[in-house]
C-alpha cells in the first residue's frame, strides 16, 4: 500500500469518490431499466412507476454530480498539499507528474466536468418540460458519463497508489521551465501567442454576442487551448513576478492568494458555456441564450484577472518582465 | 368540449404487496365543459379517490386521465401545483379553513403564490365573495361563522382563481337541509357561469335537480351506472 494513502486528504477524496460511485452505480442500473422499458405513450402502471422512479434517479444523479464538481478543486488542492511530502515536488506540478497516470488524469477530470455540465443543463431543460421530452437523451448521456466516471475512479486509484514518497520527482521549473523542452505550440513565440490570445478572446465575444453556436464552439475551444499556454508561459510569470517561473499549479497556493482557482475556474466555466452552446443546440434542437451570456461573463473574468496582473506589475515597476 | 376524460383508470394501493387494495377499477368517464356531474356512492365506494385523482391530489396506478386536455396525473410536481392553482377549485367536506383568520384572509389564500397587486387581489376577492353570497361577512373571523357560512367561504376560496372546474367532496355532509339546498343553488349559479362542477357525495338530495347533467353511481371502486 502506498504511503500516499496515509494522507488524510487522499483518504477523504477516495472516500468521497467511492460513495459517489456507489450512488451513481445505483442510478446507472435504474437508468438502464428506465431506458429499456420507457414508453411515454403507454398509460400502464409500469410506465407510471418508471416516471416516478426517474425523479428519484435524477435526484441521486444530481446530488452525486454536484459533489463531483466540488471534488475537482479538492483534487487540485490535494495534489498541491501532497507536494509537502513528496521529495522534489514544490507544487502540484511535481505530484501530478509523479507517475504516468497523473498527466492523463487531470485533463480527463476536466473533460468529465464538461460532460457533467452538459448533463446538468440537459436535465434542467428536461424538468422544464411536461412530457419528459429529453429524458431518454439525458439518461443515455448519463450512461456514457458513468462509464467515464468508472474509468476515472480506476485512474484515481492507480494514480494515488503509485505515488512514491521516496523517489524524488521533478519540480515545476524543470517541467515547464526554459530547459524543459516544452515549447509553445505551432512554433509560436510569446508575443504571437499573446496576440492570438486576445484575438481569440474577441472572437469568443463576437461569436457569443452574435449567438452563433458552432462558431462559438470553435472559438471557445481554441481559446481554451491557447489560454492554457498563455497563462502558463506569460500571465503566470506576472502572478509569480518571476520571468522564469512557469507553472499552472503554484498559483493555486496560499502565497498567491489561491488566485489559480479563480483563473482556471473562470476559464473552464467560460469556455464550457461557449462549447456547450453548440452541443446543447444539437441535443435539444434549440438555442439556449444564457450559455452565450455566461460564456462572455466568465471569459471576461478570466481575461481580466490575467491582464490585471500584467498591468499592475507595469504600474508598480514601470517595466514589463 | 371534453373537460375530464378518463379511460381504463386504476388506483391500487400497496401494489404487489400482501395488503394490496384496489380503490378504483377500470374507470371510464367523460365530463363535458359546463356539465355538473355527481359521483354518488356509499362510504368506501371510491368516489373521493376518483375526485382526488381528477384534482391531481393523487396519482392513478394506470390509465388515462385528461383534465382540460392535460394529462395531469403525469405532470411533474411543479406543473401539477400550477395546474391546480389555475384550473381547479376545491370545496372540502370539513371546509379546511383557517379558523384563526378572517373570511377575507381565508379566501385570498390561493392568490398568495401568484404575487398579484393589492388592487387585483381586492377585485378578485369581492367578486368571489359576491358569487358565494358571503360579502357581508368579509371581515368576520371564521371561527364565529355557522356551518353554512363556512361552506360559502370555502366556495368563495374555490372561486377566487376563476377556475374552470370546481371539485366538491361531500360538500353537504356537515350542513342542514336548508344550507344544503343553498349550496346546490350555488352550484346551479356556477353552471350558469359556464363552470364545470364535479361533486362526490352520498347525499340523495342532489338527485332531485334537473340541472345536474350526470349522476355517476359507484360501488367497490367501479362505476355501476
Amino acid at each position: 500500500m502506498s504511503d500516499i494513502l496515509l494522507s488524510n486528504e487522499v483518504i477523504v477524496f477516495l472516500f468521497i469518490q467511492s460513495v459517489v460511485l456507489l450512488l451513481l452505480g445505483i442510478a446507472f442500473f435504474n437508468s438502464i431499466s428506465i431506458l429499456r422499458y420507457w414508453d411515454f405513450n403507454s398509460t400502464s402502471s409500469k410506465q407510471f412507476n418508471l416516471e416516478k422512479r426517474s425523479y428519484l434517479v435524477v435526484l441521486i444523479i444530481l446530488f452525486s454530480l454536484i459533489v463531483k464538481i466540488a471534488a475537482l478543486p479538492f483534487f487540485a488542492y490535494i495534489i498541491d498539499e501532497l507536494a509537502l511530502i513528496i521529495p522534489g515536488a514544490m507544487c502540484g506540478a511535481g505530484v501530478i507528474t509523479a507517475n504516468a497516470y497523473g498527466e492523463f488524469l487531470l485533463p480527463f477530470k476536466v473533460f468529465i466536468l464538461f460532460i457533467t455540465g452538459i448533463w446538468l443543463i440537459l436535465n434542467k431543460q428536461d424538468i422544464k418540460t411536461k412530457n419528459f421530452l429529453y429524458l431518454e437523451k439525458k439518461f443515455w448521456l448519463f450512461v456514457f458519463l458513468f462509464m467515464l466516471i468508472i474509468f476515472e475512479y480506476v485512474l484515481d486509484l492507480y494514480y494515488l497508489t503509485n505515488i512514491s514518497t521516496e523517489d524524488p520527482v521533478t519540480c515545476c521549473s524543470v517541467i515547464y521551465g526554459e530547459q524543459s523542452g516544452s515549447e509553445l505550440p505551432f512554433g509560436l513565440d510569446t508575443p504571437k501567442l499573446l496576440i492570438l490570445f486576445y484575438l481569440l478572446y474577441f472572437l469568443t465575444l463576437f461569436t457569443n454576442f452574435s449567438k452563433q453556436a458552432f462558431l462559438s464552439f470553435v472559438s471557445n475551444g481554441l481559446f481554451l487551448y491557447f489560454s492554457y499556454y498563455a497563462t502558463v508561459n506569460f500571465f503566470g510569470t506576472y502572478i509569480y513576478e518571476l520571468p522564469t517561473h512557469k507553472c499552472p499549479f503554484c498559483m493555486l497556493q496560499k502565497e498567491y492568494f489561491y488566485i489559480g482557482y479563480f483563473i482556471w475556474g473562470s476559464l473552464f466555466t467560460g469556455t464550457f458555456f461557449g462549447l456547450s452552446a453548440f452541443i446543447l443546440k444539437t441535443l435539444l434542437d434549440k438555442r439556449l441564450k444564457y450559455t452565450f451570456r455566461f460564456s462572455n461573463i466568465f471569459n471576461f473574468i478570466f481575461v481580466f484577472i490575467c491582464s490585471f496582473y500584467v498591468v499592475r506589475y507595469y504600474l508598480v515597476n514601470g517595466v514589463f518582465l | 368540449m371534453t373537460m375530464v376524460k378518463i379511460e381504463k383508470l386504476y388506483k391500487i394501493y400497496n401494489q404487489n404487496k400482501a395488503n394490496e387494495f384496489t380503490a378504483l377499477k377500470d374507470i371510464n368517464l367523460q365530463i363535458e365543459k359546463n356539465e355538473v356531474a355527481v359521483l354518488k356512492g356509499v362510504s368506501g365506494s371510491g368516489k373521493t379517490t376518483l375526485l382526488s385523482i381528477i384534482g391531481a391530489l393523487k396519482k392513478p396506478t394506470s390509465g388515462l386521465l385528461e383534465v382540460d386536455g392535460e394529462q395531469v396525473a403525469r405532470l411533474p410536481d411543479g406543473f401539477t401545483s400550477k395546474f391546480r392553482s389555475q384550473k381547479l377549485g376545491f370545496v372540502f367536506q370539513s371546509f379546511n379553513l383557517f379558523n384563526a383568520l378572517s373570511v377575507k384572509d381565508n379566501v385570498i389564500q390561493p392568490l398568495i403564490p401568484l404575487n398579484l397587486k393589492k388592487d387585483e387581489i381586492e377585485q378578485k376577492l369581492l367578486k368571489a365573495l359576491e358569487l358565494a353570497n358571503i360579502s357581508h361577512k368579509k371581515d368576520e373571523m371564521v371561527q364565529n361563522l355557522s356551518g353554512g357560512e363556512k361552506q360559502r367561504v370555502a366556495i368563495a376560496r374555490a372561486l377566487i382563481n376563476e377556475p374552470e372546474i370546481i371539485l366538491c367532496d361531500e360538500p353537504t355532509a356537515n350542513l342542514d337541509k336548508q344550507n344544503s339546498l343553498n349550496f346546490i343553488e350555488t352550484i346551479k349559479e356556477l353552471k350558469a357561469l359556464g363552470k364545470t362542477v364535479v361533486v362526490a357525495t352520498h347525499d340523495s338530495l342532489f338527485e332531485e335537480f334537473d340541472f345536474i347533467d350526470k349522476i355517476i353511481k359507484m360501488e367497490n371502486g367501479q362505476i355501476v351506472e
